[in-house]
């Protein structure tokens, strides 16, 4: 049977566009063909993270979504975060705490972490470790990734009170 | 599985046209993560069914209703009144997985592994299937054999159904796996009534370790009438090998295997049995 050629409409870091595709064409695929490589290709069957990207404000495997399954969808990926000048806090974290080594599972760690803590409020450590049980790392065993998530949170957990009590000064 | 056609149904009616046409050639696609290893090299085009309204939990009387394009972290995430389901979807692969993949995906086709027929049956669970208008049917007669079956025709799961339990019913389910996010070497699920400190009834049911989910009937005999012990639980497990002839697995004989799901069977209805005596889900 012959394949069909088809486009999907899908919303990127913000921006609305339509790409040309096939049916069995996989979003990571699509993805980095147009540019967007900060998205790993680590396994392709959907275990070690590395193609995480956020759909709807879920964490997802690009790897294992057709492309034509984020048709209408929002779709972020490691290029809406920070930049080398001016890095999001977890990025800045990361790279306090030394837990970037080769670096290539990161992108797919950065966007679990996103999840958590835009989808969770007073996030435990229970929670934050159900969040990134999808995300492999064969450099830092973790200890090093685990203490920058951890104060990543903190960090945005002080933030409110922060603003808080700034507003209240004020007054 | 390759595929050649993305349709995008606008009713679960057009969605059964579409399956009906299409035969061995069209597959339905919910979260869609089981397409990309399964066999088969003649491309078939999927039929998109996440746009039809089937993705849902809400109670209505004596059940809580999952549509069957529910994703296993809206399952895991949900509370309600006695609810139990949150504890087996929690153990189901990872976080982005469970964001995608569906209730239906996973039983609409039983792979060896599956965890959720375990729990569907030892729940008592009801299953809608739409064949041009909502038909029902027990969990006992769908997993009888392979639900597929049940689809040939271009039929299609709509929606789960769980008895909500009541105030004097327990559920337990026990995973045992290599990692977090590993595949199951054993599921139990058990699901205990008691009534005047006796157990009046009893549905267990194992998985993984077997070639297809099931009942463990010599287990439930055992349970009825009798005090929810230890002791008990304990003598019911050792009957498991009667109903089921579990396998060896990758580093681990056929032995080792009937030794972890005995232990896993008491672990499981410990837990339906701390359940039913009062703990919060």
């Amino acid at each position: 049977m012959k394949t069909n050629t088809c486009s999907v409409s899908l919303s990127i870091n913000g921006e609305k566009k339509t790409f040309a595709t096939r049916p069995d064409e996989k979003l990571l695929d699509l993805l980095r063909r147009e540019g967007y490589k900060g998205t790993k290709y680590g396994c392709g069957q959907g275990t070690c993270g590395a193609c995480t990207v956020i759909m709807d404000g879920r964490a997802v495997y690009a790897c294992l979504l057709y492309a034509m399954q984020a048709e209408g969808r929002k779709v972020r990926t490691i290029e809406s975060m920070g930049t080398y000048d001016k890095p999001a806090p977890i990025q800045q974290e990361l790279v306090a705490a030394g837990a970037v080594q080769c670096g290539y599972c990161i992108p797919g760690i950065i966007m679990s972490a996103t999840a958590l803590m835009e989808a969770e409020k007073d996030i435990s450590d229970e929670t934050a470790k159900e969040y990134m049980d999808g995300n492999l790392c064969r450099c830092t065993g973790y200890e090093k990734i685990w203490v920058a998530l951890r104060r990543t949170i903190d960090r945005a957990a002080a933030e409110p009170k922060k603003k808080a009590s700034a507003k209240g000064g004020k007054k | 599985m390759k595929l050649c056609e993305f349709i995008r149904p606008a009713s679960l009616a057009q969605a059964r046209a579409a399956l009906r046409k299409l035969g061995p050639k069209g597959m339905p696609l919910a979260g869609g993560t089981a397409l990309h290893f399964m066999p088969g090299k003649a491309p078939v085009s999927a039929v998109d069914i996440t746009g039809l309204g089937l993705s849902y939990i809400r109670q209505k009387g004596a059940f809580f209703e999952i549509g069957a394009a529910t994703p296993l972290s809206d399952i895991q995430r949900h509370r309600g009144p006695r609810w139990a389901m949150h504890e087996i979807c929690r153990r189901i692969s990872t976080h982005q997985i469970r964001n995608v993949s569906t209730i239906g995906g996973n039983i609409a086709r039983v792979f060896p592994w599956a965890d959720l027929p375990v729990v569907l049956l030892a729940m008592n669970a009801r299953l809608v299937i739409y064949s041009g208008k909502m038909k029902e049917m027990g969990a006992d007669e769908y997993f009888s054999s392979q639900p597929a079956r049940l689809f040939r025709g271009g039929d299609l799961l709509a929606a789960v159904k769980i008895p909500v339990l009541k105030a004097h019913h327990g559920f337990g389910s026990v995973k045992a796996a290599r990692n977090a996010a590993a595949f199951s070497m054993v599921t139990i699920a058990a699901l205990l009534e008691l009534k005047d400190g006796k157990i009046a009834d009893a549905r267990v049911a194992a998985g993984s370790a077997i070639p297809f989910p099931k009942r463990l009937p010599s287990v439930e005999a055992a349970l009825i009438g009798k005090e929810p012990s230890a002791e008990v639980f304990r003598a019911a497990a050792a009957l498991a090998g009667a109903d089921a002839k579990w396998c060896k697995q990758e580093g681990m004989s056929a032995e080792y295997v009937a030794n972890l799901a005995e232990v896993s069977i008491v672990d499981a209805l410990e837990r339906a049995a701390e359940f039913a005596r009062g703990r919060t889900a």
